[in-house]
């Protein structure tokens, strides 16, 4: 593989490209869909290509190949160069990269347990644990739908600017729906994940099969016992789960520079936040947010990004204030600075755009008990199913699945489907507490097109959240 | 590339696997994506790959590969084997179909005159076409062929090209306006005229204020309707159903929407995004009324399904699971000026981020975005901006008042399954926006 990468460059540079990168990616790995009680069948990865994309006269061009010979790669590239030659033709202004200090570099996460050694009966074990547990409650749970999925990737990048990054990545995943039936009515845990970097002994300490008995029971207790939620002015406390929902779409996305500087437009969408509102105040200061691709066992876990870039936490917001976008290479010149490493490709076949990998609200000083103690009236949202946001990241709704209402500082009863529907501004400003304790909940992200689903976490502290318009 | 689907089945065969099922695919994608009038990126896809499907006492498993030597096929299919052994069988699953031994030409999929166009200059005709500065979008060119071979005595193949636009204009940030043009063959594709609507709505968006909460009769867009069916589609398979992600649950044979709707799921549909000419199991692709005049015929089924369900096979493979290849709105009566000629409503012209509080209920929410406009008495009284829809997908069937008599075939990066729908008025639809 070393050769064609060399190949690649070797020959971009002879065809005049300004600047080339060829990533080559392998992808295998086991997925098990168990669905009522059956495996559904058991869908075995195996997949392997190479992207390649190129810079001439600032027009962009990129092709990808899965077939991985001499002849092959070197058509992409001519692909690659020709798109590149027939945009630079009508493209108005140039695009340019940031320098960037390049470095070959090795390495490999290590699975304490590693899903290679496993049988396949020993994986579907997982999922029967969670089905067992479930069953074990007595409830009706008439859908169960429940995935096992393993991926292995390996990656090597190079650029004409002299890195070569090898990566080897392991991710672990057990996702489940379920569906409670009681007296003709339902309640639902979609998409639940557990999902990390890393081999399965992470998937055996944060035991998913746990949360699932928890959550059917959850599920019956809000269907038996669930009382209308308040409506109109009262404090709310979020759970880490709503509140990296909410970071990771009120802050996350409308800080991606792509998205500020229009090229998502069409897609994904753009921003309400513009280049001159660095510095600008968005929420009180209690608020910060930290995005951090370097947390070791995250699902979003990376060291260096898909333009070769070592990665480092990035400081969103910082006291309430907006501090930093996510940029790769090509918007990082625009602003006239550094990349900080956001730049994400799903799979060989992707280009690499600006991604989040593991955003969060950080940790305040108070305690969880703290923050319910001190609310007359209010709701606490542990959980949430449907949620959205508007295209440029103001307009967002998040609709709790457990919650209950606070009364003189204690949790009462649970409450059914409180809506949150809120500006971005509004919400960060309403924080006046955050607990020390933090949490985080998987996700794939997606974003681009074609679309790139990309691993992420989301999550952080739990947060209060002062008169709030709460509706139902 | 029936030369590799041989070689597989061979080695599978002596390897004693029960049914098979190989599909093999040579694509060729081209893509400009472009933002602020200019082009970000052009892009080629070139890809050659095939999907194996294999069997043995009901225990099923399956893969891809695109390196065809000998070594590598007995290696792939060597580790099918042995993790077949260490599975549970699947109970519900009753074998490959029978496949048919003919398979029509379906006329308007496929044109070589697609495959010489210059991708680059026809994203400019859409871009020119919307009289503004700051458009966006893609623009893709494709050409496919797909071979099948079944254990069963499938042996199929089906080339195609395809051609479409997504455009996106904006005369400011808050005014921006979305159009849409697919097609399989070069005559019927037209984006000048995406971009010419694309340009319109966003020219038309003035001023916009926020939209009050309440009820109203909604006048959905194809665009904006279309991205809703399309999430909709996805819920009439037979393993959306199961797996809980639907609210057509044990709802065969009841009424689940206005009894003038009929949606359909349509494989051998002329000039379809979607179409194609067999299934995952070589049935020929048909045309399958999932609602007719309101009432749940059937969900989309494979095989295997349409055994479980005592039901006819709706060519909608996928052996594992079934899903559609082009939905369709049956046509209604309604002129498109008839559709608007109401004396209050909302005109939605897009809307995106679709997210379920309960599958199986059906309570959700959208977001519209581009232009929003207050219609009275059939003319535009205003822009409107940040609402959301949020309501219940069967309630909204059934409150179903108008249905456009010329449907338009809808498919870009928010919706994925092509449907073709015309403007649809829908009474009641619960709108809310932002408490503060």
């Amino acid at each position: 593989m070393e050769e064609l990468i060399e190949l690649v460059m070797d020959k971009a540079l002879e065809a005049g490209a300004e600047h080339c990168e060829a990533r080559y990616q392998k992808t295998t790995g086991t997925g098990i869909p168990f669905k009522n009680g059956m495996t559904e069948g058991v869908q075995i990865a195996n997949d392997e290509g190479m992207g390649i994309r190129v810079l001439v006269d600032g027009a962009m061009g990129f092709a990808s190949t899965n077939t991985l010979t001499k002849e092959s790669i070197t058509n992409a590239l001519t692909e690659a160069l020709k798109l590149a030659k027939m945009s630079a033709k009508v493209r108005k202004n140039k695009i340019r990269f940031s320098e960037e200090r390049f470095q070959r570099a090795r390495y490999e996460v290590i699975m304490k347990k590693s899903f290679l050694d496993m049988s396949i009966e020993e994986k579907t074990e997982y999922l029967k644990l969670i089905e067992d547990r479930v069953k074990d409650t007595g409830i009706n749970v008439p859908m169960r739908y429940l995935i096992y999925n393993e991926l292995l990737e390996h990656r090597i990048f190079a650029n004409t600017e002299g890195a070569w990054i090898d990566s080897t990545i392991p991710r672990v995943v057990i996702m489940y729906n379920l569906v409670v039936l009681e007296d003709g009515k339902t309640a639902q845990a979609p998409f639940v994940e557990s999902a990390f970097t890393g081999g399965l002994e992470y998937i055996e300490a944060d035991e998913p099969w746990a949360r699932a008995e928890a959550d059917v029971r959850i599920l019956q207790k809000m269907l038996r016992e669930g009382k209308p939620s308040p409506e109109g002015k009262l404090d709310i406390v979020i759970a880490p789960e709503v509140s990296g929902i909410a970071v990771h779409e009120s802050v996350g996305h409308p800080y991606e520079s792509d998205r500020i500087f229009g090229r998502e437009a069409a897609q994904a969408g753009e921003s309400f936040v513009t280049p001159d509102m660095l510095g600008e105040r968005i929420g009180s200061d209690v608020v910060n947010v930290v995005e951090d691709p370097t947390i070791p066992g995250s699902y979003g876990f990376y060291l260096y990004d898909d333009e070769g870039v070592k990665a480092r936490p990035r400081y969103l917001i910082k006291d309430g204030i907006i501090n930093e976008f996510l940029t790769n290479r090509e918007y990082a010149y625009i602003l006239g600075t550094h990349s900080n490493a956001a730049a994400r490709a799903f799979n060989y076949d992707r280009e690499p755009i600006v991604r989040m990998a593991n955003t969060y609200l950080a940790p305040g000083e108070h305690s969880f008990e703290e923050l319910i103690e001190d609310v007359k009236r209010g709701v606490f949202i542990k959980s949430f199913n449907e949620w959205n946001i508007d295209d440029r990241r103001y307009q967002q709704r998040y609709v709790g699945r457990e919650a209950y209402l606070i009364e003189n500082g204690e949790i009462k009863h649970p409450v059914v489907k409180p809506i949150i529907e809120i500006t971005t501004r509004a919400l960060w400003s309403s924080v006046d507490a955050v607990s020390r304790e933090v949490e985080f909940y998987p996700g794939t992200c997606g974003k681009g097109e074609p679309m790139q689903g990309v691993p992420v976490w989301m999550g952080g502290a739990y947060a209060r959240l002062r008169d709030i318009t709460l509706r139902r | 590339m029936f030369e590799q689907n041989d070689k597989i089945m061979k080695i599978a065969k002596k390897m004693g696997f029960g049914d098979v099922a190989i599909l093999s695919r040579e694509s060729e994608r081209t893509q400009v994506r472009f933002a602020n009038g200019d082009i970000s990126i052009s892009k080629k896809w070139l890809s050659k790959s095939t999907e194996i499907f294999v069997e043995k006492d009901k225990r099923i498993a399956g893969t891809e590969l695109s390196v065809y030597d000998e070594a590598t096929i007995t290696r792939i299919l060597e580790s099918l084997n042995k993790v077949i052994k260490g599975m549970s069988p699947k109970e519900d699953y009753y074998g490959l179909a029978e496949p048919d031994s003919q398979y029509p030409d379906i006329p308007e999929t496929y044109d070589p005159k697609i495959l010489n166009a210059d991708p680059a200059e026809l994203a400019k005709a859409g871009i020119d076409a919307t009289g503004l500065e700051r458009v966006a979008g893609v623009l893709y060119t494709d050409h496919n062929k797909i071979y099948l071979s079944t254990s069963n005595g499938a042996e199929a193949m089906d080339q195609g090209t395809g051609i479409e636009i997504s455009i996106r204009a904006f005369k400011d940030p808050l005014s921006s306006g979305h159009a849409t043009s697919s097609a399989r063959v070069l005559s019927k594709f037209n984006p000048e005229k995406a971009g010419e609507k694309a340009g319109e709505i966003a020219k038309a968006v003035s001023d916009p204020v926020l939209g009050e909460p309440g009820k109203y009769e909604v006048i959905f867009d194809p665009l904006a309707i279309g991205n809703l069916l399309s999430m909709m589609g996805r819920f009439t398979s037979a393993m959306a159903v199961e797996a809980g992600f639907s609210f057509l649950m044990g709802k065969i044979g009841q009424k689940v929407a206005t009894e003038n709707f009929t949606f359909r799921d349509i494989g051998n549909l002329p000039n379809g995004y979607g179409t194609r000419k067999f299934d995952a199991e070589g049935v020929a692709t048909r045309n399958t009324a999932i609602i007719e005049n309101g009432v749940l015929k059937t969900y989309l089924l494979n095989h295997s399904y349409a055994k479980k369900y005592n039901m006819e096979n709706t060519a909608n493979a996928g052996i594992v699971s079934p899903g559609p290849w082009n939905l369709y709105v049956e046509p209604g009566d309604y002129k498109k000026d008839e559709i608007f000629d109401v004396s209050r409503a909302i005109y939605i012209t897009n809307i995106w981020y679709t997210r379920f509080q309960n599958y199986v209920a059906g309570d959700f929410s959208t977001i519209p975005r581009d232009g929003i406009f207050l219609i009275e008495n059939g003319e535009i009284k205003g822009a409107l901006k940040n609402i959301r829809i949020s309501d219940n997908v069967q309630r909204m069937l059934e409150n179903i008042s108008a249905i456009g008599n010329a449907p338009e075939q809808i498919h870009w990066w928010e919706c994925e399954i092509p449907v073709f729908t015309p403007y649809i008025r829908i009474s009641d639809v619960g709108i809310t926006r932002a408490t503060q």
